[in-house]
Formats: structure tokens, sequence, C-alpha cells
């Protein structure tokens, strides 16, 4: 399995780096404002064309390039309803925190489970080896983390046979997504 | 004319804010058109490609999987009917999945190595995306057609009695799977002989296949 993942990861590593190639760019529609142009759609001829890197049906990047902003999207495999459920909670539980992010989009594209938004201001701000590298480390820890969270369901319902208070179960499975979301946050401190 | 409009019920509704003005004006960057940011670009018909997928099979068949690739790569299709762009992408990922994992380094370096073999590379590189793209997006009824026949006879030489064919619901998502892994290290060996640039010229060139 992981043999095909390192092609894998390595074939996103090299798009993206390729990718965020990004410049300041104003606005053509209206004056003073700088918007990332990918998402606002509003000139074509400084939309690059997507590029998809897939392992399966189930997994797979988009990357939609742009003159001054990039959006890198992932479908985080799931191969059954708890692993569907985990990832939604999972990546709700990060996209409430996208502030503290910065790249992270808000809302996730149609078809993909979370969006990054890379800007020309945070390449200028932040080392662009390391932005991949995030990104890179994100997708390789998701699926661990996804693994991990639903051995934890197991042992959540192994507690509910045992008649824990269920006040008892939410507060751990919180304490872990927590975790879990603070180790992600560490490298834009 | 009073001041006072005449409503009617499709003033009063919001819908008409959700309309996009800049659409409507000519001269908006909205409006920009595309084509000219490539060279005219010559129609290719789908019987011209199907005919061209015939002669990369008889080269296949031949042995000369190096110039299968190169009669597919110097032909791209970037002017036609979706059809016609499906079948010659099918013709690629063919040839690019009867080419050994080993044989695809010094290959794709003899064919680096020519003149017009950069382009050759490029041309590469947007298939392999737009391979990635279709192949996960669209069903796996499209590639199953194509790579399904192909892996089982490679890939399992045992013969037990049991049909492992649509045993599992994975069986249709291994095929793509295998699928998606030529494609993959077909991509890594490309950006080694090419570099990056061929990845950024795939994304800048408005000639798209």
């Amino acid at each position: 399995m992981s043999q095909s993942l390192r092609p894998y990861l390595q074939a996103v590593r090299t798009s993206l780096s390729a990718a965020l190639c990004l410049s300041n760019f104003a606005s053509q529609t209206a004056e003073r404002h700088n918007v990332p142009e990918i998402e606002a759609q509003t000139s074509p001829e400084v939309l690059l064309a997507p590029l998809t890197i897939a392992r399966n049906e189930n997994e797979r990047v988009l990357i939609e390039p742009s003159i001054n902003s990039i959006r890198v999207s992932i479908k985080i495999k799931q191969a059954d309803e708890i692993e569907h459920i985990l990832v939604h909670k999972f990546t709700r539980f990060l996209t409430q925190r996208a502030e503290s992010f910065f790249i992270l989009r808000r809302k996730p594209i149609k078809g993909y489970d979370i969006s990054f938004l890379i800007t020309n201001f945070h390449t200028e701000e932040m080392l662009k080896h390391k932005l991949v590298d995030f990104i890179i480390q994100f997708m390789e820890e998701v699926d661990k983390e996804i693994s991990e969270m639903k051995l934890f369901v197991s042992s959540v319902a192994l507690a509910r046979w045992f008649r824990w208070p269920p006040r008892l179960i939410i507060k751990q499975l919180n304490a872990r997504a927590r975790f879990v979301a603070e180790s992600f946050l560490t490298p834009f401190d | 004319m009073s001041i006072i409009q005449q409503h009617t019920s499709a003033s009063l509704s919001d819908a008409w804010r959700t309309i996009n003005i800049d659409a409507l004006t000519e001269d908006s960057s909205v409006n920009f058109d595309t084509s000219t940011l490539h060279p005219p670009l010559p129609e290719t018909s789908e019987s011209e490609v199907r005919q061209l997928a015939q002669q990369v099979r008889q080269l296949l068949r031949g042995g000369d999987a190096e110039g299968a690739l190169r009669g597919c790569l110097e032909m791209p299709v970037y002017n036609g009917s979706d059809l016609a762009k499906e079948a010659h992408l099918q013709t690629v990922i063919e040839v690019l999945q009867s080419i050994k994992a080993s044989e695809m380094t010094p290959m794709l370096q003899r064919i680096y190595g020519t003149p017009g073999g950069s382009e050759c590379l490029d041309v590469l590189m947007k298939y392999l995306y737009k391979g990635m793209a279709t192949t996960s997006g669209s069903s796996s009824s499209s590639s199953g057609g194509g790579s399904a026949p192909r892996t089982p006879t490679r890939m399992t030489p045992q013969q037990t009695g049991f049909s492992q064919v649509g045993a599992r619901p994975g069986a249709a998502n291994e095929s793509t799977g295998a699928a998606m892994s030529v494609l993959l290290s077909w991509h890594e060996k490309a950006v080694e002989i090419a570099g990056l640039g061929c990845i950024t010229r795939t994304m800048t060139d408005w000639r798209r296949v």
C-alpha cells in the first residue's frame, strides 16, 4: 500500500512546487481590489489548466492554479461509513479554525473533503517549500489519524457497552480531535 | 411616469441580484477571448484518431514501443470533438501501460534527447494529468473497458476455480488503482528527466488535450 503512496505524494509535491509560482495581481474588474483570481473567476486568461493527481477513485488531489492564487483540494480516503463520518467530523473541526491555519479554505469545493487556498501573500510571508511540505505532511498524517480515530471509535463502542456516561465519551473524542488539530497548527506558530 | 415603479413578481424577488452583469458587458475582463492565447489549431477528426490508434497498435505488436509512444505523442488532439480526444487518451494510456517499468527512464531519455523531444514530454505530461482526471472522476466503466482486460492477463498467473472478478466491491477500484499507479510512475520519471518545467508548461499552455 505504502508503495503506491510514495509516487502519489511525490507527484503532488512536484505539481505543487510547479504551481506555487505566484505574483501580485490586482483585480481587473474592481478598481483597487486584490482578490484571489481562482476564487473570483473574473478573468479567464489568468486561470491556468487544473491538474488532477489521483491514486485511485477515492483518493485524489485537484490543483487549480492561477496567476495570484492556487486552490488545492484533497479527497481523503474513505473506505466505509465510519470513515466517512470521521473524515467529515475531522475536516469540520479544522475548517472551523480556518483563521489559525491561514491557508485553509473554509469550505471544501464540491467533490472534495478539504481545500486549501494559497495566495501570493502567503508565499511572500512563508517559505514555499515549507508550504508544500505542510500539505504533503497533512496528507500523510490524515490517513493515519482517520484510522486511529476509527480504532478509538470502536473502543468508544466498547465503553458504551460498559455504560460509560456519554458526556465522558464526547469529552474524550473532542480531546483527541483538539490534540490532532493542534499538532497541525504548530507549523504556523 | 411616476417615480414609484411598477412592481412585478420579477422585481420583487431577489433573483435579479444573482445576475452577473459583468458577463453582459462586452469589454469586461470576464469576456476575454481565450482562443487568442494559442495559435490556430488544425482540427482532428475521430477517424484520423482511430487511424493513428491502428498504426500505434501495429507498432506495439511489432515490438517498437518507443516508436508507438512517439507516434501518439507527436499527434496530440488539441482541437477536436470530445470523443476524438477521449479516444486518443485511451491510445496513449494503452501504450503507457504496455511499457515495462524498467524501460521507462531510458526510453524517456532517448525521446528527450532527440529534436522535438521536450515537446513530446510536455504532451505526455498533459495526457498523464488528463488520464488521472478522467479515469478517477467519471466512472469505472470507461477505465474498466480499457484496462480491466489487460491487467489480469499480465498480473494474475494463478488459475484457481474461483472467479475473482466482482467478488468484492473493491475489485473495480483496484483496477483503476493499478492504472493510476502506472500513470503516477510515468509522471515521476517524466519529471526526473524533463524537470518541473514540463508541469508548468502543462498548466500554462492553452493548447489543451
